[in-house]
């Protein structure tokens, strides 16, 4: 249990450059403390999420992901978010579907106005990826217990 | 059978005489029980090989795409499907194919069969009516078809092509009588950490041949994301990770456009059932949005369109 | 060397003896399948299997096998040095094996260890560390057709002892060194024995139903049989998996990656396979095997003609008959060579 308790998880953290991205920002320069365990990678907008930056960063040993872009309406460009939405139901649905413990995948719409949305969702997330402790669900191992007996 | 056989080839050799069409895409008989070829007949007289049994086991629409030539299909009700997946994403001109239709009554699954006679090497099979005649060294047992169908012929909801120019023979009840609701997505019944283990277990015996992804209608990208170096998405192991890494994005890819048309386990080598994933899918698209791939010419697949109150209770 | 007998009853002593200095695998059945597994006795052993799915290459040349590892840290003493990965640490014997698929070792050890400059350790290693003892084929299936390319239900090549299944007992032909310390305790075998083990191979060569000639494409030229018309359509139902190259046991084309995670990072080969366009693409764009048919040509062409003229005729095919089998399309190596051979 202490190791649990010790966990600290890496969670990949996709943002849309048009909100998630600058409410990130928002909540930086308003000085609002969040854990540090998301890494932020920038994306144009959530239509360009592609299911293979999820499964890289669990591969790449990532315990958690986190994709947020701007609420239904708001798309930069009309309606990325929305061809994201049904993208991201159905995956979700299959990652679960073969073991991913739920509370691995979160998504969300945070604009670029609502600092403290932010904020209370990466404390959220990251609670809910701590306490599911490290990912094993598509971890690419190359060390060389993890290598596959012969034949 | 024997008179489907016939009429696709007078079809075919009558579309061939008259210049309509350069090449008929159907089957021939195969050289080892339970396996028909995939054929392109470009002369009347190779239209003569043409066949059609309980094994035309392959999705003759993964032949037509990056194809010039006129060319006329022998389809079925899935592959009728595809050919309105293909049709949907501009991947193939219908000015330049002529579609016979094939009224479909199931595939045999090979595996089912050699798992029947307890894995005996068969010299033989033989289709009399409802009954499939098999012959080894030794033995003789006749079978009940239906029995032996594939799973996705099991639950099959549209045996009867739903384009096509011209018919072999009257229509067939659509259904096929298996209830699809009950068979998709089985591992939903399993627990998370149940469903993990079971998943790792079903794609163990995996060896990466592609051969599912290439018996695949939906799978005509020119370069595939395993085939992608830079960045490498899935490495080229045998890592478990490396194997569930291509088989979910494979599933992935089919979202909304699946037909079920069970290509990818007839020619997986290893009796692999990779319908457990894409029946979810096919399932999560149906129930979410309502959708059934291949119906529709004028329909957009449902991966490319929204609507605004799609549901989103999953989302902060 | 003079011939031994084996009952079945006393195989659990035989494997038990063979288990103290080696690790012992043989196809036994589970479930539906027979597979190669580990195996501590004569128990679960099938005696009637026409062949495994997969072939035994994988004990060789398994599908992904770790070549070197190295760390990516500079500063660490050890950085920046390939280390070479440790060599097989136990001795292994593999029993029963087909003789096709024995046979297929001893064409791949004419290409993985050539002279000083061609040769495979990792292949060498594994090799030298085997024991394999073969199990003659009583019963051919009907695609076998080993008796045409240079090998047979009962023949001898690449294995240390050959087993003659007689029923209640196993008559141990012993054709190596290795293979008679592995024996040197068995009794010697009658000349009875001797006579049906005889018998056996004539009736199992006379049931081999399906043939292939090779006399047209000996005598072609190596371009000739390249610009045949047929290859035109042999390619047509093709799907260019890697079914066939996969299942088949002299199949042995590899990729090497390199694969790097944090500071860790290990050098890895993988099977590969003519069929994949990847295979021969260039860094520059240029593929020079772009087209479809000029991969499914590659396959028989190397099999059938690249190896021949390269290695005294020896062939690159052992008749076994898995792609046959296995093709998702029903593309038929004895159809493909009957029309090389036309």
């Amino acid at each position: 249990m202490s190791d649990k308790e010790q966990f600290e998880p890496r969670i990949a953290a996709f943002f849309c450059n048009w909100c998630t991205y600058g409410g990130a920002d928002l909540a930086g320069v308003s000085r609002l403390q969040y854990p540090p365990n998301i890494r932020v990678v920038r994306i144009p907008c959530t239509g360009r999420m592609s299911p293979k930056f999820i499964l890289q960063a669990f591969r790449q040993g990532a315990d958690g992901i986190w994709v947020s872009g701007c609420h239904p309406g708001d798309c930069h460009y009309i309606a990325g978010n929305m061809y994201a939405r049904r993208r991201f139901a159905v995956l979700k649905n299959l990652l679960e579907y073969v073991g991913l413990e739920p509370g691995r995948i979160h998504f969300s719409w945070i604009s670029s106005a609502e600092a403290t949305k932010f904020q209370e969702t990466v404390i959220e997330v990251t609670n809910a990826v701590r306490a599911l402790g490290p990912a094993k669900f598509m971890l690419k191992d190359i060390a060389p217990q993890a290598q596959r007996e012969v034949a | 059978m024997q008179q489907r056989t016939e009429k696709i080839r007078e079809a075919a050799k009558r579309l061939l005489a008259e210049g309509a069409v350069d090449v008929v895409l159907g089957y021939r008989a195969g050289t080892v029980p339970m396996r028909e070829q995939p054929f392109a007949a470009r002369s009347v007289e190779e239209a003569d090989e043409l066949v059609w049994s309980s094994f035309c086991c392959n999705n003759l629409a993964n032949f037509l795409v990056r194809r010039d030539e006129k060319t006329a299909i022998v389809a079925q009700g899935c592959v009728s499907r595809n050919i309105v997946g293909l049709l949907q994403e501009n991947q193939i001109d219908r000015k330049r194919l002529k579609i016979i239709g094939v009224p479909c009554l199931g595939m045999v699954s090979r595996s089912k069969v050699l798992d029947k006679i307890g894995n005996k090497t068969v010299f033989a099979v033989e289709e009399q009516g409802e009954e499939l005649v098999v012959k080894g060294k030794g033995f003789e047992e006749r079978l009940n078809r239906k029995e032996l169908l594939r799973d996705n012929c099991f639950t099959c909801q549209h045996r009867n092509p739903v384009i096509s120019d011209e018919m072999v023979c009257e229509p067939v009840q659509d259904a096929a009588g298996g209830d699809i609701d009950k068979m998709a997505a089985p591992w939903e019944a399993l627990a998370p950490e149940e469903r993990w283990s079971t998943f790792k277990e079903a794609f163990a015996d995996c060896i990466r041949c592609y051969a599912c992804r290439d018996a695949c209608p939906l799978c005509y990208c020119h370069v595939c994301f395993v085939d992608e170096s830079k960045p490498q998405w899935c490495g080229k192991t045998q890592d478990e990770a490396d194997v569930q890494t291509f088989h979910i994005l494979r599933a992935f890819h089919c979202a909304g456009r699946c037909t079920d048309c069970g290509a990818c386990e007839s020619a997986c080598p290893m009796g692999i059932k990779m319908r457990v994933l894409t029946s979810k899918i096919e399932k999560d698209v149906r129930q979410m949005y309502g959708y059934t791939p291949g119906m529709d010419e004028k329909a957009t697949p449902t991966m490319s369109v929204y609507r605004p109150n799609d549901p989103q209770d999953f989302i902060k | 060397m003079a011939d031994k007998i084996l009952a079945k009853d006393k195989l659990d002593e035989f494997i038990a003896k063979l288990r103290e200095e080696a690790d012992v695998y043989a196809p036994a059945r589970v479930g539906a399948k027979t597979t190669w597994q580990e195996v501590n006795g004569a128990e679960g052993l099938d005696w009637d299997f026409t062949n495994t799915e997969m072939s035994p290459k994988d004990f060789f040349f398994p599908q992904t096998e770790c070549m070197m590892r190295f760390k990516n840290a500079k500063d660490d003493p050890e950085g920046m040095i390939m280390k070479a990965e440790e060599l097989l640490p136990r001795s292994r014997v593999l029993l029963n094996m087909r003789p096709c698929d024995a046979k297929a070792f001893q064409v791949l050890d004419m290409i993985f260890v050539q002279d000083e400059m061609t040769d495979d350790v990792y292949w060498r290693d594994k090799r030298e560390k085997t024991l394999v003892a073969g199990l003659a084929c009583n019963e051919p299936c009907p695609t076998c057709f080993c008796s045409s390319v240079n090998c047979g239900p009962h023949h001898q090549v690449g294995m240390d002892l050959l087993f003659v299944d007689l029923g209640d007992k196993l008559l141990v032909k012993v054709l190596t060194e290795k293979g008679e310390a592995a024996s040197a305790d068995l009794p010697p075998a009658a000349a009875a024995d001797e006579a049906k083990a005889a018998e056996l191979k004539a009736a199992a060569e006379a049931a081999i139903s399906s043939k292939v000639s090779l006399d047209k494409i000996n005598a072609r030229e190596v371009l000739d049989l390249y610009n045949l018309p047929m290859w035109d359509k042999v390619h047509e139902a093709c799907l260019n998996c890697g079914t066939c190259t996969f299942v088949c046991p002299t199949c042995h084309c590899f990729d090497i990656q390199d694969e790097v995670q944090g500071q860790e990072g290990r050098r890895v080969r993988n099977w590969d396979y003519c069929m994949s366009w990847l295979f021969t693409m260039h860094g520059t764009g240029h593929n020079p095997r772009g087209k479809k048919k000029d991969r499914v040509r590659q396959r028989f062409m190397h099999k059938f003609k690249y190896i021949p003229v390269k290695r005294d005729g020896e062939i690159g095919c052992v008749g076994c008959g898995r792609c046959i089998q296995m093709c998702p399309v029903n593309i038929d190596v004895r159809q493909v060579v009957d029309q090389m051979n036309s």
